[in-house]
C-alpha cells in the first residue's frame, strides 16, 4: 500500500517537474518541517512535542544521507545534499542539547519548531536533479 | 441590421475620439504631493508559512498590501509592477508576465500586463510605462520607492529569475533603474528595500547618488516582508527621516511578534553614511572581486563588525540599528549589530 501510494506521488512529480523543469529540493523538505510544526503545536504533551521533532528532524537528517550515498549524484548535487543535511543536523543538536547547545525548554518547542520552518524558509534556494530530488521525495516519504 | 452595424461603428468610434485615456483624465491640475513606485519580484520561490502552517506567496501578500496603500491616499500616484513567473496558457500559448497597476487619488486608473524585458535594459519596459503614465514630473512633496524580492546579488546574477535562469539581475540594474526613475530631479526621500542582505556597504552606497534614506536589512529579512501599513493616508507635514524611521521601526515590531530567526531593519541615513562608505570601499570591492559563481558555497554573510578590516572610526554615522537576535541557533546570544553586512570565506 505504502509502495502503491510512494509511485504515485512520484509519477505525479515527474510530470509536474517535467513541465516545469524546475526542481527545487528544499520545497519537499520544507512541506515536511511545515507539518512537522503543525504537528508539534497541535499536541499540548512537551514529550510528544519533543519526539515528533526528533523523529522527523532526524528522519530527514537519515534520509538525506541516504541520498547522499547514491552513487549517481553529481557533486553539485552532492555539496547542495551535504550543506542542508548540516542545517538540518544543526537544528538536531539543539534540540537534544548536543554539540555545545544547551537543550531547547520544553516550553519553547511551538516556538522552535517555528524558528526551524522559517529558518529553512530563508535558506538559500538550493537546485538539485530531477532524479536526485525524486530520490529525496521517495526516502522521505518512505521513511519520515 | 445593416444600419444597427453603422450606428454601432459610428458610437465606438465617437467615443474612441473623444474619451481621453483614463490616466489622462485622472492629472488634474495638481501634481500629486506623493509619488511612491514598487517593485514586487514574484518570479521566485516566495512561499512563506504563518504561525499556523498556512502557506503564503510573499509576493502577492505585499502586493495586496501595495494596493490597500494606493486605494488609501487621496494625495498620490502610486504605480505598482509585479513580475511573475512565465506561464503558458495550455502549456503552449505564452502569457505576459509582467503586471502594471496606476492609482491616482486612491483610485486605480490603470492596469496593463507587458513583458518583461529579457534583455540587459532590466526596467525598460517598466520605464516606459512609468514614463508614460507619471503625473509627477513636477517634483512631488515626497518620492519612495519600495523593492521586493530575493537578496540582490552583488556579483553571479544569473538564476534570479526562476522562469529565466540565464537572466541575469544584479544591484547595478537596480540603480540603473533609480536612475531613470530620478531623472533630473532630486533623489528618491526614501529607499526601501524589502530583501534579504540589502544593507551593505556596497548596495547602500550604489544606491546613494538617488535617495536621502534607505531602509534595508543587513541580513535576512523573512519573507513576510516590511509591513506598509506607515504608508496609508500619507497627509500633512511628511519628514523623510521621521518617515523612514517609522517605518523601519513598526517593521521591526511587526516582525518581531511573527518571527524567531534574526530580526534586522535599519535606517541608513544616506549623507551621513558617505564618509564611512568611501573608507571601505576598495576593501569591499577586493572581496567582491574575489568571489565569483564557483567560491558562493564556501562564502557566507556576516556582521561587518566581526571583519577588522570594515572596523572603522564612522562605522555608526548615519547608521539606526533595530535589531534582535535569533531566538535559536547559534547566533542566539548575539547582543547587537553594526548594521551593516558584509562577505566572509568559509
Amino acid at each position: 500500500m505504502l509502495t502503491r501510494i510512494a509511485m504515485r506521488l512520484v509519477l505525479c512529480a515527474t510530470v509536474v517537474f517535467a513541465m516545469t523543469g524546475v526542481a527545487h529540493a528544499q520545497d519537499a523538505i520544507l512541506d515536511r518541517l511545515n507539518d512537522t510544526a503543525v504537528d508539534v503545536k497541535a499536541t499540548s504533551d512537551p514529550v510528544q512535542k519533543r519526539a515528533i521533532l526528533e523523529k522527523r528532524i532526524d528522519g530527514m537528517v537519515d534520509a538525506l544521507s541516504t541520498v547522499r550515498s547514491a552513487p549517481m549524484l553529481s557533486e553539485q548535487d552532492a555539496a547542495n545534499i551535504d550543506r542542508v543535511k548540516a542545517t538540518l543536523q544543526e537544528r538536531s543538536d539543539e534540540l537534544a542539547g548536543r554539540n555545545g547547545f544547551s537543550p531547547v525548554p520544553d516550553d519553547q518547542l511551538n516556538a522552535f519548531s517555528s524558528f526551524v520552518v522559517q529558518d529553512f524558509e530563508q535558506a538559500k534556494s538550493i537546485t538539485i536533479g530531477v532524479v536526485t530530488l525524486l530520490l529525496i521525495i521517495i526516502i522521505i516519504i518512505l521513511l519520515v | 441590421m445593416r444600419v444597427h452595424i453603422g450606428l454601432f461603428v459610428v458610437v465606438a468610434t465617437a467615443s474612441c475620439a473623444s474619451a481621453p485615456p483614463k490616466h489622462e483624465a485622472a492629472h488634474g491640475a495638481e501634481p500629486p504631493r506623493y509619488s511612491l513606485v514598487f517593485f514586487i519580484h514574484g518570479d521566485g520561490d516566495y512561499t512563506f508559512h504563518d504561525a499556523d502552517g498556512d502557506a503564503h506567496k510573499a509576493d502577492e501578500a505585499i502586493l495586496a498590501s501595495a494596493r490597500t496603500v494606493a486605494e488609501r491616499n487621496p494625495n498620490a500616484e502610486v504605480f505598482l509592477f509585479h513580475e511573475t513567473r512565465r506561464r503558458k496558457l495550455l502549456f503552449v500559448v505564452p502569457r505576459k508576465d509582467g503586471h502594471a497597476y496606476y492609482y491616482r487619488n486612491g483610485e486605480l486608473v490603470e492596469e496593463r500586463s507587458y513583458w518583461r524585458d529579457q534583455g540587459a535594459s532590466r526596467f525598460d519596459p517598466e520605464m516606459t510605462i512609468y514614463e508614460e503614465l507619471s503625473a509627477t514630473r513636477l517634483q512631488p512633496a515626497a518620492k519612495m520607492f519600495f523593492y521586493f524580492g530575493h537578496e540582490i546579488p552583488e556579483f553571479d546574477g544569473d538564476g534570479y529569475d526562476r522562469s529565466y535562469p540565464k537572466r541575469s539581475f544584479t544591484v547595478p540594474d537596480l540603480t540603473a533603474g533609480l536612475k531613470r526613475m530620478a531623472g533630473n530631479s532630486a533623489k528618491f526621500d526614501v529607499v526601501v528595500l524589502g530583501t534579504c542582505y540589502g544593507g551593505t556597504p556596497y548596495t547602500v552606497n550604489a544606491i546613494a547618488p538617488y535617495a536621502r534614506y534607505v531602509v534595508a536589512s543587513p541580513e535576512n529579512l523573512h519573507r513576510s516582508y516590511f509591513d506598509l501599513r506607515p504608508l496609508e493616508g500619507l497627509d500633512g507635514d511628511w519628514d523623510a527621516s521621521a518617515f523612514a524611521t517609522e517605518f523601519a521601526r513598526n517593521a521591526y515590531e511587526r516582525l518581531d511578534e511573527e518571527i524567531e530567526t534574526a530580526i534586522s531593519v535599519v535606517v541608513y541615513d544616506v549623507d551621513r553614511t558617505i564618509s564611512y562608505l568611501n573608507t571601505v570601499e576598495e576593501a569591499y570591492a577586493e572581496t567582491l572581486s574575489s568571489l565569483d559563481a564557483r567560491s558562493r558555497e564556501r562564502t557566507a554573510h556576516c556582521d561587518c563588525a566581526e571583519d577588522p578590516a570594515y572596523v572603522h572610526a564612522g562605522i555608526d554615522d548615519g547608521v539606526e540599528v533595530l535589531y534582535r537576535a535569533p531566538r535559536f541557533g547559534r547566533s542566539k546570544g548575539k547582543q547587537g549589530h553594526s548594521g551593516w553586512g558584509c562577505w566572509k570565506t568559509n
